[in-house]
Protein backbone atom coordinates (compact mmCIF):
# COMPACT_ATOMS: atom_id res chain seq x y z
CA UNK A 1 0.00 0.00 0.00
CA UNK A 2 1.54 2.91 -1.54
CA UNK A 3 0.07 6.73 -1.16
CA UNK A 4 1.72 7.67 -4.28
CA UNK A 5 -0.15 11.61 -4.65
CA UNK A 6 -1.77 13.64 -2.02
CA UNK A 7 -5.07 15.78 -3.09
CA UNK A 8 -6.85 18.70 -1.59
CA UNK A 9 -10.48 18.37 -0.50
CA UNK A 10 -11.05 21.07 -3.30
CA UNK A 11 -9.86 18.45 -5.46
CA UNK A 12 -12.33 15.84 -4.05
CA UNK A 13 -15.38 18.08 -3.95
CA UNK A 14 -14.87 18.56 -7.59
CA UNK A 15 -15.77 15.99 -10.12
CA UNK A 16 -12.39 15.37 -10.79
CA UNK A 17 -11.67 12.08 -9.12
CA UNK A 18 -8.88 9.21 -9.11
CA UNK A 19 -8.77 7.16 -12.07
CA UNK A 20 -6.91 4.36 -12.82
CA UNK A 21 -6.21 2.01 -15.50
CA UNK A 22 -8.12 -1.29 -15.57
CA UNK A 23 -5.09 -3.58 -14.94
CA UNK A 24 -3.70 -1.51 -12.05
CA UNK A 25 -4.11 -2.64 -8.04
CA UNK A 26 -8.16 -3.76 -7.09
CA UNK A 27 -9.00 -0.98 -4.65
CA UNK A 28 -8.04 2.26 -4.19
CA UNK A 29 -7.88 4.11 -0.56
CA UNK A 30 -8.15 7.87 0.09
CA UNK A 31 -7.03 9.09 3.28
CA UNK A 32 -8.26 12.27 5.14
CA UNK A 33 -5.68 14.19 6.84
CA UNK A 34 -6.64 17.43 8.68
CA UNK A 35 -3.89 19.73 9.38
CA UNK A 36 -3.87 20.29 12.76
CA UNK A 37 -5.41 23.12 14.24
CA UNK A 38 -4.27 24.03 18.23
CA UNK A 39 -7.14 27.02 18.20
CA UNK A 40 -10.00 24.40 18.49
CA UNK A 41 -10.43 21.65 21.35
CA UNK A 42 -12.51 19.59 18.84
CA UNK A 43 -11.13 15.84 18.14
CA UNK A 44 -10.68 15.31 14.22
CA UNK A 45 -12.02 12.34 12.76
CA UNK A 46 -8.33 12.13 10.51
CA UNK A 47 -8.47 9.23 8.74
CA UNK A 48 -11.34 8.02 6.52
CA UNK A 49 -10.90 5.13 4.30
CA UNK A 50 -12.91 5.15 1.16
CA UNK A 51 -12.63 3.31 -2.40
CA UNK A 52 -12.23 6.57 -4.60
CA UNK A 53 -13.45 4.36 -7.59
CA UNK A 54 -17.42 4.17 -7.53
CA UNK A 55 -18.87 1.65 -10.18
CA UNK A 56 -21.91 2.22 -11.85
CA UNK A 57 -23.72 -0.74 -12.63
CA UNK A 58 -26.30 -0.50 -15.33
CA UNK A 59 -28.34 -3.55 -16.94
CA UNK A 60 -29.43 -4.76 -19.99
CA UNK A 61 -32.11 -7.29 -20.54
CA UNK A 62 -32.19 -8.91 -24.56
CA UNK A 63 -32.77 -11.52 -26.06
CA UNK A 64 -30.05 -14.17 -27.55
CA UNK A 65 -27.40 -13.55 -24.48
CA UNK A 66 -25.27 -11.19 -25.65
CA UNK A 67 -26.19 -10.51 -29.40
CA UNK A 68 -26.68 -6.86 -29.16
CA UNK A 69 -23.00 -6.09 -29.45
CA UNK A 70 -24.13 -3.24 -31.84
CA UNK A 71 -25.92 -1.88 -28.68
CA UNK A 72 -23.23 -2.16 -26.34
CA UNK A 73 -20.69 -0.26 -29.15
CA UNK A 74 -22.63 2.07 -28.74
CA UNK A 75 -22.90 2.87 -25.31
CA UNK A 76 -19.63 2.18 -24.84
CA UNK A 77 -17.95 5.04 -27.04
CA UNK A 78 -20.19 7.69 -26.06
CA UNK A 79 -17.99 7.36 -23.46
CA UNK A 80 -14.82 7.47 -25.29
CA UNK A 81 -12.75 4.47 -26.85
CA UNK A 82 -13.44 0.91 -28.93
CA UNK A 83 -14.56 -1.43 -26.61
CA UNK A 84 -12.30 -4.79 -26.51
CA UNK A 85 -12.10 -8.14 -25.68
CA UNK A 86 -9.94 -8.43 -22.95
CA UNK A 87 -6.00 -8.71 -23.87
CA UNK A 88 -4.59 -11.70 -23.59
CA UNK A 89 -6.54 -13.93 -22.20
CA UNK A 90 -9.23 -16.71 -23.74
CA UNK A 91 -10.04 -15.46 -27.00
CA UNK A 92 -13.84 -16.89 -26.87
CA UNK A 93 -14.30 -14.83 -23.86
CA UNK A 94 -17.50 -12.56 -23.54
CA UNK A 95 -16.74 -9.94 -22.16
CA UNK A 96 -15.69 -5.98 -23.31
CA UNK A 97 -13.71 -3.83 -21.87
CA UNK A 98 -12.77 -0.14 -22.73
CA UNK A 99 -11.43 2.67 -20.71
CA UNK A 100 -14.62 3.66 -18.80
CA UNK A 101 -16.77 0.33 -19.14
CA UNK A 102 -16.49 -3.17 -18.48
CA UNK A 103 -19.22 -5.02 -20.48
CA UNK A 104 -20.45 -9.17 -18.98
CA UNK A 105 -22.23 -11.36 -20.29
CA UNK A 106 -24.85 -12.93 -18.35
CA UNK A 107 -24.12 -16.33 -19.98
CA UNK A 108 -20.96 -16.72 -17.92
CA UNK A 109 -23.48 -17.32 -15.06
CA UNK A 110 -24.88 -20.21 -16.92
CA UNK A 111 -24.56 -22.98 -13.94
CA UNK A 112 -25.26 -25.70 -16.22
CA UNK A 113 -23.41 -26.11 -19.97
CA UNK A 114 -24.63 -27.19 -22.99
CA UNK A 115 -24.86 -30.69 -22.00
CA UNK A 116 -26.20 -30.00 -18.74
CA UNK A 117 -28.87 -28.34 -20.16
CA UNK A 118 -29.64 -31.16 -22.31
CA UNK A 119 -29.06 -33.50 -19.81
CA UNK A 120 -31.92 -31.40 -17.29
CA UNK A 121 -33.84 -30.59 -20.11
CA UNK A 122 -34.03 -26.76 -19.65
CA UNK A 123 -32.81 -23.97 -22.19
CA UNK A 124 -30.98 -20.71 -21.12
CA UNK A 125 -33.92 -18.60 -20.87
CA UNK A 126 -34.73 -21.01 -17.56
CA UNK A 127 -33.85 -19.79 -14.81
CA UNK A 128 -32.59 -23.17 -13.11
CA UNK A 129 -29.57 -22.94 -15.71
CA UNK A 130 -28.05 -19.79 -14.23
CA UNK A 131 -26.28 -19.32 -10.61
CA UNK A 132 -27.91 -15.85 -9.56
CA UNK A 133 -26.12 -16.16 -6.21
CA UNK A 134 -23.10 -16.35 -8.07
CA UNK A 135 -24.06 -13.35 -10.23
CA UNK A 136 -24.94 -11.21 -7.06
CA UNK A 137 -21.96 -11.67 -5.31
CA UNK A 138 -19.55 -10.66 -8.50
CA UNK A 139 -21.59 -7.73 -9.27
CA UNK A 140 -21.73 -6.51 -5.98
CA UNK A 141 -18.50 -6.87 -5.13
CA UNK A 142 -17.68 -5.48 -8.38
CA UNK A 143 -19.98 -2.47 -7.11
CA UNK A 144 -17.69 -2.05 -3.68
CA UNK A 145 -14.57 -1.82 -6.09
CA UNK A 146 -13.73 -5.32 -5.64
CA UNK A 147 -11.91 -7.46 -8.81
CA UNK A 148 -13.56 -10.87 -9.03
CA UNK A 149 -12.62 -13.82 -10.95
CA UNK A 150 -15.64 -14.91 -12.96
CA UNK A 151 -16.16 -17.79 -15.43
CA UNK A 152 -16.48 -17.80 -18.88
CA UNK A 153 -19.18 -19.70 -20.75
CA UNK A 154 -18.00 -20.72 -24.36
CA UNK A 155 -20.86 -20.41 -26.83
CA UNK A 156 -18.13 -22.09 -29.49
CA UNK A 157 -17.74 -25.69 -26.98
CA UNK A 158 -20.75 -25.28 -24.86
CA UNK A 159 -18.50 -25.28 -22.31
CA UNK A 160 -17.36 -23.29 -18.72
CA UNK A 161 -14.06 -22.32 -19.01
CA UNK A 162 -11.76 -21.57 -16.72
CA UNK A 163 -12.31 -18.08 -14.74
CA UNK A 164 -11.22 -14.71 -15.94
CA UNK A 165 -9.84 -11.71 -13.67
CA UNK A 166 -12.27 -8.89 -13.88
CA UNK A 167 -11.40 -5.39 -12.41
CA UNK A 168 -13.85 -2.98 -11.23
CA UNK A 169 -14.59 -0.75 -13.57
CA UNK A 170 -16.31 2.98 -13.45
CA UNK A 171 -19.27 1.90 -15.59
CA UNK A 172 -20.17 -1.96 -15.27
CA UNK A 173 -22.55 -2.97 -17.40
CA UNK A 174 -23.98 -6.27 -17.58
CA UNK A 175 -26.19 -7.75 -20.70
CA UNK A 176 -28.08 -10.92 -21.10
CA UNK A 177 -31.30 -12.64 -20.54
CA UNK A 178 -31.49 -12.11 -16.89
CA UNK A 179 -29.89 -9.27 -15.29
CA UNK A 180 -33.22 -7.93 -13.24
CA UNK A 181 -34.81 -11.52 -12.77
CA UNK A 182 -33.25 -11.82 -9.13
CA UNK A 183 -34.07 -9.05 -7.19
CA UNK A 184 -31.08 -8.98 -4.97
CA UNK A 185 -29.12 -7.95 -8.59
CA UNK A 186 -32.06 -5.74 -9.80
CA UNK A 187 -31.35 -3.88 -6.14
CA UNK A 188 -27.88 -3.15 -7.70
CA UNK A 189 -28.50 -1.74 -10.51
CA UNK A 190 -28.24 1.93 -10.70
CA UNK A 191 -30.14 1.99 -14.21
CA UNK A 192 -31.67 -0.61 -16.58
CA UNK A 193 -33.06 -0.82 -20.24
CA UNK A 194 -35.24 -3.80 -21.88
CA UNK A 195 -34.51 -4.12 -25.29
CA UNK A 196 -38.82 -5.36 -26.43
CA UNK A 197 -38.76 -6.70 -29.89
CA UNK A 198 -42.09 -7.33 -31.36
CA UNK A 199 -42.45 -11.31 -33.07
CA UNK A 200 -42.22 -10.22 -36.16
CA UNK A 201 -39.77 -8.15 -35.92
CA UNK A 202 -37.44 -10.64 -34.70
CA UNK A 203 -38.63 -13.56 -37.27
CA UNK A 204 -37.22 -10.71 -39.98
CA UNK A 205 -33.99 -10.12 -37.63
CA UNK A 206 -33.62 -14.09 -37.36
CA UNK A 207 -34.18 -14.20 -40.95
CA UNK A 208 -31.65 -11.55 -41.81
CA UNK A 209 -29.55 -12.94 -39.67
CA UNK A 210 -29.45 -16.77 -40.29
CA UNK A 211 -30.82 -17.38 -43.80
CA UNK A 212 -27.33 -16.94 -45.08
CA UNK A 213 -25.95 -20.47 -43.24
CA UNK A 214 -26.78 -23.83 -44.62
CA UNK A 215 -28.11 -25.25 -42.17
CA UNK A 216 -31.03 -22.85 -41.68
CA UNK A 217 -34.15 -22.40 -43.81
CA UNK A 218 -37.42 -20.01 -42.85
CA UNK A 219 -38.94 -22.87 -41.49
CA UNK A 220 -36.03 -23.58 -39.07
CA UNK A 221 -36.01 -20.14 -38.10
CA UNK A 222 -39.39 -20.48 -37.36
CA UNK A 223 -39.56 -23.50 -35.32
CA UNK A 224 -36.79 -21.95 -33.34
CA UNK A 225 -38.75 -18.57 -32.31
CA UNK A 226 -41.84 -20.77 -31.86
CA UNK A 227 -39.87 -23.37 -29.46
CA UNK A 228 -38.39 -20.57 -27.58
CA UNK A 229 -41.15 -18.71 -27.01
CA UNK A 230 -42.73 -20.52 -23.59
CA UNK A 231 -39.45 -19.80 -21.86
CA UNK A 232 -38.96 -16.24 -22.69
CA UNK A 233 -42.34 -15.29 -21.94
CA UNK A 234 -42.32 -17.07 -18.65
CA UNK A 235 -38.63 -16.16 -17.80
CA UNK A 236 -37.58 -12.78 -19.82
CA UNK A 237 -40.25 -10.93 -20.63
CA UNK A 238 -41.46 -10.11 -16.90
CA UNK A 239 -38.26 -8.38 -16.60
CA UNK A 240 -39.63 -5.30 -18.44
CA UNK A 241 -41.84 -3.93 -15.86
CA UNK A 242 -38.76 -3.10 -13.73
CA UNK A 243 -36.85 -2.08 -16.37
CA UNK A 244 -36.39 1.91 -16.23
CA UNK A 245 -36.16 2.17 -20.05
CA UNK A 246 -38.23 -0.36 -22.11
CA UNK A 247 -36.76 -0.11 -25.97
CA UNK A 248 -39.82 -1.17 -27.93
CA UNK A 249 -39.35 -2.29 -31.91
CA UNK A 250 -42.69 -2.58 -33.66
CA UNK A 251 -43.37 -3.05 -37.13
CA UNK A 252 -43.92 0.30 -38.65
CA UNK A 253 -47.56 1.58 -39.74
CA UNK A 254 -46.33 3.92 -42.41
CA UNK A 255 -46.31 1.04 -45.03
CA UNK A 256 -49.50 -1.30 -45.28
CA UNK A 257 -48.83 -4.60 -44.53
CA UNK A 258 -45.12 -4.27 -44.77
CA UNK A 259 -43.54 -8.25 -43.37
CA UNK A 260 -40.31 -7.31 -44.18
CA UNK A 261 -39.20 -5.83 -41.10
CA UNK A 262 -36.90 -3.15 -42.57
CA UNK A 263 -39.17 0.12 -41.79
CA UNK A 264 -39.54 0.35 -38.13
CA UNK A 265 -41.46 1.76 -35.20
CA UNK A 266 -39.37 2.20 -32.57
CA UNK A 267 -40.75 3.25 -29.09
CA UNK A 268 -38.65 4.93 -26.28
CA UNK A 269 -40.69 4.10 -23.13
CA UNK A 270 -39.17 6.31 -19.99
CA UNK A 271 -39.61 5.49 -16.75
CA UNK A 272 -40.99 8.93 -14.38
CA UNK A 273 -38.68 9.62 -11.23
CA UNK A 274 -35.77 7.77 -11.75
CA UNK A 275 -33.51 8.89 -9.56
CA UNK A 276 -30.28 11.05 -11.76
CA UNK A 277 -32.90 10.14 -15.27
CA UNK A 278 -34.83 12.68 -17.23
CA UNK A 279 -36.67 11.49 -20.17
CA UNK A 280 -36.52 13.01 -23.14
CA UNK A 281 -39.03 14.70 -24.74
CA UNK A 282 -40.87 16.23 -27.57
CA UNK A 283 -41.57 20.50 -27.34
CA UNK A 284 -43.70 19.72 -24.42
CA UNK A 285 -42.86 17.61 -21.84
CA UNK A 286 -45.78 15.88 -20.01
CA UNK A 287 -48.20 16.93 -23.09
CA UNK A 288 -49.22 14.45 -26.12
CA UNK A 289 -47.15 15.51 -29.48
CA UNK A 290 -47.98 14.26 -33.26
CA UNK A 291 -44.81 15.30 -34.89
CA UNK A 292 -44.33 14.72 -39.21
CA UNK A 293 -40.91 16.92 -39.36
CA UNK A 294 -41.10 16.34 -43.10
CA UNK A 295 -42.53 18.84 -44.68
CA UNK A 296 -41.72 22.52 -45.91
CA UNK A 297 -38.59 22.54 -44.57
CA UNK A 298 -37.43 19.14 -44.71
CA UNK A 299 -37.91 16.64 -47.58
CA UNK A 300 -37.78 13.32 -46.99
CA UNK A 301 -38.05 10.08 -49.38
CA UNK A 302 -40.96 7.06 -48.71
CA UNK A 303 -42.03 6.32 -46.16
CA UNK A 304 -40.96 9.50 -44.48
CA UNK A 305 -40.71 9.73 -40.40
CA UNK A 306 -43.39 10.31 -38.15
CA UNK A 307 -42.78 11.20 -34.26
CA UNK A 308 -45.16 10.84 -31.00
CA UNK A 309 -44.62 11.65 -27.86
CA UNK A 310 -47.26 11.25 -24.71
CA UNK A 311 -47.36 10.32 -21.43
CA UNK A 312 -49.13 6.92 -20.30
CA UNK A 313 -48.76 4.19 -17.82
CA UNK A 314 -46.30 1.31 -18.42
CA UNK A 315 -47.29 -2.09 -15.81
CA UNK A 316 -48.87 0.41 -12.87
CA UNK A 317 -45.95 3.33 -13.53
CA UNK A 318 -46.00 6.64 -14.73
CA UNK A 319 -43.79 6.68 -17.73
CA UNK A 320 -43.26 8.84 -21.27
CA UNK A 321 -43.41 7.72 -24.18
CA UNK A 322 -41.32 8.91 -27.61
CA UNK A 323 -42.07 7.09 -30.82
CA UNK A 324 -40.34 7.11 -33.69
CA UNK A 325 -41.67 5.31 -37.28
CA UNK A 326 -39.57 5.46 -40.57
CA UNK A 327 -35.76 6.02 -41.46
CA UNK A 328 -33.81 8.78 -41.96
CA UNK A 329 -32.33 8.98 -45.47
CA UNK A 330 -30.39 12.08 -44.92
CA UNK A 331 -28.01 13.53 -42.58
CA UNK A 332 -30.01 16.88 -42.61
CA UNK A 333 -33.06 14.50 -41.49
CA UNK A 334 -31.44 13.46 -38.30
CA UNK A 335 -29.80 16.95 -37.22
CA UNK A 336 -33.26 18.14 -37.62
CA UNK A 337 -35.00 15.80 -35.50
CA UNK A 338 -32.26 16.43 -32.82
CA UNK A 339 -32.79 20.04 -32.44
CA UNK A 340 -36.50 19.74 -31.98
CA UNK A 341 -35.96 16.70 -29.00
CA UNK A 342 -35.36 18.23 -25.27
CA UNK A 343 -33.33 16.60 -22.44
CA UNK A 344 -30.93 15.12 -24.43
CA UNK A 345 -28.50 15.15 -22.13
CA UNK A 346 -26.15 15.68 -25.15
CA UNK A 347 -23.41 18.12 -24.31
CA UNK A 348 -22.92 19.93 -27.34
CA UNK A 349 -25.90 20.55 -30.35
CA UNK A 350 -25.23 17.56 -33.22
CA UNK A 351 -23.68 15.09 -29.95
CA UNK A 352 -26.99 12.52 -31.17
CA UNK A 353 -25.77 12.91 -34.66
CA UNK A 354 -22.45 12.62 -34.45
CA UNK A 355 -22.57 9.73 -32.66
CA UNK A 356 -24.92 7.64 -35.30
CA UNK A 357 -22.51 9.20 -37.91
CA UNK A 358 -19.90 7.75 -36.01
CA UNK A 359 -20.87 4.16 -36.55
CA UNK A 360 -23.21 4.68 -39.08
CA UNK A 361 -22.10 0.75 -40.32
CA UNK A 362 -24.33 -0.40 -37.80
CA UNK A 363 -28.13 -1.92 -37.63
CA UNK A 364 -30.14 0.69 -37.06
CA UNK A 365 -28.32 3.87 -37.99
CA UNK A 366 -30.97 4.78 -39.75
CA UNK A 367 -34.14 4.57 -37.61
CA UNK A 368 -35.30 4.56 -34.34
CA UNK A 369 -33.50 1.84 -32.50
CA UNK A 370 -29.96 3.43 -33.29
CA UNK A 371 -31.74 6.88 -32.20
CA UNK A 372 -32.84 5.95 -28.95
CA UNK A 373 -29.67 3.73 -28.24
CA UNK A 374 -27.28 6.47 -29.02
CA UNK A 375 -29.56 8.57 -26.43
CA UNK A 376 -30.21 6.10 -23.87
CA UNK A 377 -25.88 6.00 -23.75
CA UNK A 378 -26.06 9.70 -23.01
CA UNK A 379 -28.07 9.41 -20.47
CA UNK A 380 -26.49 6.78 -18.85
CA UNK A 381 -23.35 9.60 -18.99
CA UNK A 382 -25.50 11.51 -17.46
CA UNK A 383 -26.26 9.49 -14.48
CA UNK A 384 -23.40 8.54 -13.75
CA UNK A 385 -22.19 11.77 -13.60
CA UNK A 386 -24.59 13.20 -11.24
CA UNK A 387 -24.26 9.78 -9.00
CA UNK A 388 -20.57 10.46 -9.26
CA UNK A 389 -20.93 14.00 -8.36
CA UNK A 390 -22.86 13.26 -5.65
CA UNK A 391 -20.86 10.43 -4.38
CA UNK A 392 -17.47 12.81 -3.74
CA UNK A 393 -19.50 15.58 -1.88
CA UNK A 394 -20.61 12.79 0.42
CA UNK A 395 -17.50 11.86 1.77
CA UNK A 396 -16.52 15.41 1.70
CA UNK A 397 -18.95 16.72 4.09
CA UNK A 398 -18.36 13.27 6.76
CA UNK A 399 -14.84 14.08 6.90
CA UNK A 400 -16.22 17.62 8.55
CA UNK A 401 -17.53 16.07 11.97
CA UNK B 1 -48.01 20.75 -36.94
CA UNK B 2 -46.46 20.09 -40.17
CA UNK B 3 -48.28 18.44 -42.48
CA UNK B 4 -46.62 15.37 -44.57
CA UNK B 5 -45.55 15.97 -47.90
CA UNK B 6 -43.25 12.69 -48.15
CA UNK B 7 -42.07 12.31 -51.77
CA UNK B 8 -41.75 8.55 -52.65
CA UNK B 9 -38.19 8.22 -54.13
CA UNK B 10 -36.80 5.71 -54.91
CA UNK B 11 -38.06 1.64 -54.37
CA UNK B 12 -36.60 -0.03 -51.15
CA UNK B 13 -34.42 -2.71 -51.92
CA UNK B 14 -34.31 -6.04 -50.04
CA UNK B 15 -31.45 -7.95 -49.28
CA UNK B 16 -32.47 -11.25 -50.97
CA UNK B 17 -32.70 -13.77 -48.45
CA UNK B 18 -30.02 -16.20 -49.84
CA UNK B 19 -26.37 -16.85 -49.56
CA UNK B 20 -26.33 -13.25 -51.65
CA UNK B 21 -26.48 -11.81 -47.80
CA UNK B 22 -22.80 -12.99 -47.30
CA UNK B 23 -21.63 -10.96 -49.60
CA UNK B 24 -23.60 -7.55 -48.93
CA UNK B 25 -23.40 -4.75 -46.33
CA UNK B 26 -25.73 -5.20 -43.43
CA UNK B 27 -28.52 -2.74 -45.06
CA UNK B 28 -28.34 0.44 -43.39
CA UNK B 29 -29.92 2.20 -46.87
CA UNK B 30 -28.54 5.83 -46.18
CA UNK B 31 -26.48 7.44 -48.97
CA UNK B 32 -25.22 10.05 -46.28
CA UNK B 33 -24.22 7.71 -43.71
CA UNK B 34 -21.90 6.20 -46.34
CA UNK B 35 -19.99 8.97 -47.37
CA UNK B 36 -18.95 8.70 -43.67
CA UNK B 37 -16.67 5.70 -43.80
CA UNK B 38 -13.18 5.94 -44.08
CA UNK B 39 -13.19 3.42 -47.00
CA UNK B 40 -14.80 3.82 -49.92
CA UNK B 41 -17.78 1.26 -50.29
CA UNK B 42 -16.86 -0.17 -53.56
CA UNK B 43 -13.95 -1.63 -51.82
CA UNK B 44 -14.51 -2.38 -48.44
CA UNK B 45 -15.28 -6.07 -48.84
CA UNK B 46 -15.72 -8.64 -46.08
CA UNK B 47 -12.45 -8.81 -43.71
CA UNK B 48 -12.06 -12.42 -43.79
CA UNK B 49 -10.82 -14.54 -41.01
CA UNK B 50 -7.35 -13.24 -40.47
CA UNK B 51 -5.99 -16.48 -38.04
CA UNK B 52 -6.62 -20.08 -38.90
CA UNK B 53 -8.44 -20.37 -35.97
CA UNK B 54 -10.93 -17.83 -36.58
CA UNK B 55 -11.46 -19.58 -39.95
CA UNK B 56 -12.08 -23.11 -37.85
CA UNK B 57 -14.53 -21.58 -35.37
CA UNK B 58 -16.27 -20.16 -38.28
CA UNK B 59 -16.67 -23.58 -39.94
CA UNK B 60 -17.07 -25.10 -36.45
CA UNK B 61 -20.28 -23.00 -36.08
CA UNK B 62 -21.61 -23.85 -39.38
CA UNK B 63 -21.30 -27.18 -38.96
CA UNK B 64 -23.04 -27.06 -35.80
CA UNK B 65 -25.97 -25.17 -37.22
CA UNK B 66 -26.73 -27.67 -39.80
CA UNK B 67 -25.84 -30.55 -37.37
CA UNK B 68 -28.31 -29.05 -34.84
CA UNK B 69 -31.20 -27.91 -37.22
CA UNK B 70 -31.43 -31.50 -38.19
CA UNK B 71 -31.09 -32.81 -34.89
CA UNK B 72 -33.94 -30.83 -33.50
CA UNK B 73 -36.57 -31.43 -36.35
CA UNK B 74 -36.06 -35.10 -35.98
CA UNK B 75 -36.17 -34.63 -31.65
CA UNK B 76 -39.38 -32.36 -32.55
CA UNK B 77 -41.10 -34.73 -34.83
CA UNK B 78 -42.45 -37.18 -31.15
CA UNK B 79 -43.55 -34.07 -29.56
CA UNK B 80 -43.19 -30.59 -30.14
CA UNK B 81 -43.76 -29.10 -26.54
CA UNK B 82 -41.52 -31.47 -25.10
CA UNK B 83 -38.62 -30.09 -23.26
CA UNK B 84 -35.87 -31.74 -25.32
CA UNK B 85 -37.81 -30.23 -28.83
CA UNK B 86 -37.29 -26.93 -26.56
CA UNK B 87 -33.43 -27.32 -25.83
CA UNK B 88 -32.47 -28.61 -29.26
CA UNK B 89 -33.93 -25.49 -31.01
CA UNK B 90 -32.73 -23.33 -28.21
CA UNK B 91 -29.27 -24.96 -29.21
CA UNK B 92 -30.03 -24.02 -32.60
CA UNK B 93 -30.29 -20.56 -31.54
CA UNK B 94 -27.46 -20.37 -29.29
CA UNK B 95 -25.13 -21.66 -31.94
CA UNK B 96 -26.72 -19.43 -34.69
CA UNK B 97 -26.53 -16.39 -32.21
CA UNK B 98 -22.70 -17.12 -32.08
CA UNK B 99 -22.37 -17.41 -35.22
CA UNK B 100 -23.81 -13.89 -36.44
CA UNK B 101 -21.82 -12.67 -33.21
CA UNK B 102 -18.83 -13.76 -35.09
CA UNK B 103 -19.63 -12.26 -38.38
CA UNK B 104 -20.22 -8.59 -36.88
CA UNK B 105 -17.00 -9.13 -34.99
CA UNK B 106 -15.43 -9.50 -38.65
CA UNK B 107 -17.45 -7.63 -40.64
CA UNK B 108 -18.73 -4.75 -39.29
CA UNK B 109 -16.03 -4.19 -36.52
CA UNK B 110 -12.71 -5.72 -38.48
CA UNK B 111 -11.80 -7.36 -35.20
CA UNK B 112 -10.67 -10.68 -35.59
CA UNK B 113 -11.39 -12.49 -31.68
CA UNK B 114 -8.03 -14.38 -31.79
CA UNK B 115 -5.89 -10.91 -32.36
CA UNK B 116 -4.10 -10.27 -29.24
CA UNK B 117 -3.98 -13.77 -27.81
CA UNK B 118 -2.14 -14.65 -31.10
CA UNK B 119 0.03 -11.47 -30.78
CA UNK B 120 1.16 -13.55 -27.24
CA UNK B 121 0.95 -16.65 -29.00
CA UNK B 122 2.30 -16.36 -32.51
CA UNK B 123 3.66 -19.91 -32.88
CA UNK B 124 0.56 -21.98 -32.40
CA UNK B 125 -1.47 -23.67 -34.82
CA UNK B 126 -4.34 -21.66 -34.19
CA UNK B 127 -2.44 -18.51 -35.21
CA UNK B 128 -0.87 -19.22 -38.40
CA UNK B 129 -2.39 -17.10 -40.67
CA UNK B 130 -5.39 -18.00 -43.20
CA UNK B 131 -4.72 -18.18 -46.73
CA UNK B 132 -7.42 -18.35 -48.88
Amino acid sequence: MAVSTIYSTQALNSTHFLTSSPSSSTSKQVFFYRRHQSQTNRRFNTIITCAAQQTVVIGLAADSGCGKSTFMRRLTSVFGGAAEPPKGGNPDSNTLISDMTTVICLDDYHSLDRTGRKEKGVTALDPRANDFDLMYEQVKALKSGIAVEKPIYNHVTGLLDAPELIQPPKILVIEGLHPMFDERVRELLDFSIYLDISNEVKFAWKIQRDMAERGHSLESIKASIEARKPDFDAFIDPQKQYADAVIEVLPTQLIPDDNEGKVLRVRLIMKEGVKYFSPVYLFDEGSTISWIPCGRKLTCSYPGIKFNYEPDTYFNHEVSVLEMDGQFDRLDELIYVESHLSNLSSKFYGEVTQQMLKHADFPGSNNGTGLFQTIVGLKIRDLYEQLIANKATAPAEAAKA
Amino acid sequence: MMSATASHGRAVMLPSPSGALQHQQPSIGSDMFRLRRKEPRGLRLIVAAKYKGTKMREEKLSEMIVEKVKEATEVCEADVRSEECKVAWDEVEEVSQARADLRIKLKLLNQDPLESFCQENPETDECRIYED
